[in-house]
């Protein structure tokens, strides 16, 4: 069956890919090759994971040396560029002064530093692994990091009462392709270590589509009234960890933050010019 | 609200009595298991063939772990003793009511409803959750176990570490493994597929992907605060093996060296029976066995308890600790 985006087009406007090199006829091998689950849906399952450096920035960027000089090489950050449809992110002015302040402060104010739950769409792109769990109706995403967690309600839940780390995510397939609506995300998250921000009004459309039994094509767009002045939109592919003892293990980061949160709160602490 | 951002206030499930009317005539020789659910009970299955546990389930339960001791020789109660029983505990686990007494008062600052420690007891009428021993209480503690938790230092607001792993949102006693009724977040959500069980608590959303694929366990020296999990099927029964836990996630004592086994059978369309052994030579004297009917949760939604971003008890418990210290200063 032909399942690809540009097959599909094809079918219904031939002019759409004529000018790629070679068409092939219907049916042929071109067609991504996916396992499917009995309902005959693309199967998802599986442990999932971005190789693109986008949890430094989002947009295009040098090497650049670490957020604390002690760290030298280990902590400066490779070069890329981007993940940006366009290459920048379209933020209002004061917006983009916002993200460059965010960026100054950025050891102090990232909250991956302080292990909170990461958000989506960073959650994808943290260099951590993911899962994917679905079966019928059901689907979850279990994250390394934090234990992160969310539920794609593949039925309306209605409205959310309020708002979340990981926000409402509500699923839906177009074709071959699992959508998810995600609102009600709390301002409190940043898109990347680079200060890369949104309100609690972001929305974000994900979808993820197979490309072959071992990857997914995963595009995100960003829509914010408050802090973007159009919607915008990031894509890369996602891995399957092919090892033969791959699982997701505890990454309960709690006790990795709790120096930074509480650490003036110690008994006889004090201050850190002192030490 | 207590350090979460969101909360699941459950619906409060009726109280549901088919199960239980073979009961009665049991009232003479209480001790023996009342034969509560259907033998002949078959679950709704996925098309591999495997009974369907998906979906929230609920472990708010108002039986006690261990038998209290005025009913130290009745191992069961009766449908009538049961209702008079959990009333009797809905009422003293009310926490709107209000005290004279100011500082008690302040104490029930989480009013019921933040609390959600169910109104029922469990479906099989059990006294207790543990059901072996027989005397419905956890066995004795080895001399190493005894020596060890003589040894453990009590919480002190010294300094982050040495708070209480769930005031610090690391890890809670009820999430488990093994999961435990508690005073509220106790619900948890199934997910199957072919070869994986994904079970999501929401208390501290804590997530146990088990494998069923029959791979063996990570080395022993990779510890984990919940352990490793492992599951295979028996018959219609969901099997869980857990080891290799750190040993500062200990259960009333268990050890670094505990093996849980836990099995889940759905026995009702609405009743999850969620058994689990503790098997731990080192700190029991012997092993013991715990019986929970989970309850199926049909129209509720299980939200996101993000323990550790809302954290503000640690900084009113250090921030608090170093005032008094403070303030103790002054008058020296």
């Amino acid at each position: 069956m032909m399942r690809g985006a540009c097959a599909v087009a094809a079918l219904a406007l031939v002019a759409a890919c004529a000018p790629t090199a070679a068409p092939p006829a219907a049916g042929t091998a071109s067609a991504p090759v996916f396992a499917r689950t009995p309902d005959g849906k693309p199967d998802l399952n599986g442990i999932w994971q971005a190789l693109v450096p986008a949890n430094y920035d989002l947009e295009p960027h040098e090497a650049r040396p670490a957020p604390l000089d002690e760290l030298g090489a280990l902590g400066a950050e490779p070069p890329h560029l981007g993940v940006v449809e366009g290459g920048e992110i379209p933020y209002f002015a004061e917006a983009r002064e916002r993200q460059r302040r965010n960026y100054e402060n950025r050891f102090e104010l990232d909250p991956e530093r302080k292990c909170f739950m990461p958000g989506v769409p960073r959650a994808t792109y943290l260099p951590q692994p993911f899962q994917i769990f679905q079966s019928g109706d059901h689907v979850m995403i279990a994250y390394q990091f934090a234990n992160a967690v969310r539920q794609i309600h593949m039925q309306d839940p209605g409205p959310a009462p309020t708002s979340f780390w990981m926000g409402w995510s509500v699923g839906r397939w177009e074709g071959d392709t699992l959508v998810v609506e995600v609102t009600k995300q709390k301002a409190d998250t940043w898109l990347d270590r680079a200060g890369n921000f949104h309100s609690e009004e972001l929305r974000v459309e994900e979808r993820y589509t197979p490309m072959g039994p071992n990857h997914l094509l995963y595009e995100a767009t960003l829509e914010d009234p408050k802090v973007f002045s159009r919607p915008w939109k990031i894509s890369f592919p996602l891995y399957r960890r092919l090892e033969a003892n791959v699982e997701l293990l505890e990454f309960k980061c709690v006790p990795f933050s709790e120096e930074i949160l509480y650490g003036h709160l110690r008994k006889g602490y004090r201050g850190r010019e002192a030490e | 609200m207590r350090r979460g951002r969101a909360v699941m206030k459950t619906l409060v499930l009726p109280s549901v009595g088919v199960c239980c009317g073979a009961l009665v005539s049991g009232l003479g020789h209480a001790q023996a298991p009342p034969e509560v659910f259907d033998p002949a009970y078959s679950p709704p299955r996925l098309p591999s063939g495997k009974p369907d546990l998906q979906g929230l389930w609920s472990n708010a339960l108002v039986t006690p772990l261990e038998r209290p001791a005025d009913l130290a020789d009745k191992a069961f109660l009766t449908e009538d003793e049961a209702r008079e029983y959990q009333a009797k505990r809905v009422e003293a686990l009310n926490r709107d009511s209000r005290p004279d007494d100011p500082e008690a008062d302040i104490l029930l600052a989480y009013n019921d409803f933040w609390w959600d420690s169910g109104t029922q007891g469990v479906r099989t009428l059990r006294t207790s959750l543990i059901v072996d021993p027989p005397d419905g209480r956890i066995p004795e503690l080895t001399e190493t176990a005894k020596a060890r938790l003589a040894a453990t230092p009590r919480p002190s607001a010294d300094g982050p570490e040495t708070q209480g792993l769930s005031t610090r949102c690391i890890y809670y006693a009820t999430a488990g493994p093994p999961m435990l009724p508690g005073s509220y977040n106790n619900h948890y959500q199934i997910v199957q597929t072919d070869d994986h069980v994904l079970i999501v608590n929401e208390m501290v959303h804590e997530t146990r992907i088990v494998p069923l694929d029959g791979r063996p366990f990570p080395p022993e020296t990779i510890r984990q605060w919940r352990g490793s999990s492992r599951g295979h099927w028996e018959g219609d029964t969901l099997v869980i093996e857990t080891r290799n836990r750190r040993a500062d996630t200990p259960l009333r004592g268990s050890s670094e060296n505990m093996r849980l086994t836990e099995r889940f059978t759905r026995v009702a369309d609405d009743v999850l029976l969620y058994e689990f052994t503790v098997d731990d030579a080192q700190a029991f004297t012997r092993p013991w066995t715990v019986e929970i009917t989970s309850l199926r949760v049909e129209d509720g939604l299980m939200y996101e308890y993000a323990c550790h971003e809302g954290n503000k008890s640690m900084y009113g418990i250090l921030g608090g600790a170093r005032a008094a210290e403070r303030e103790a200063a002054q008058w020296e």
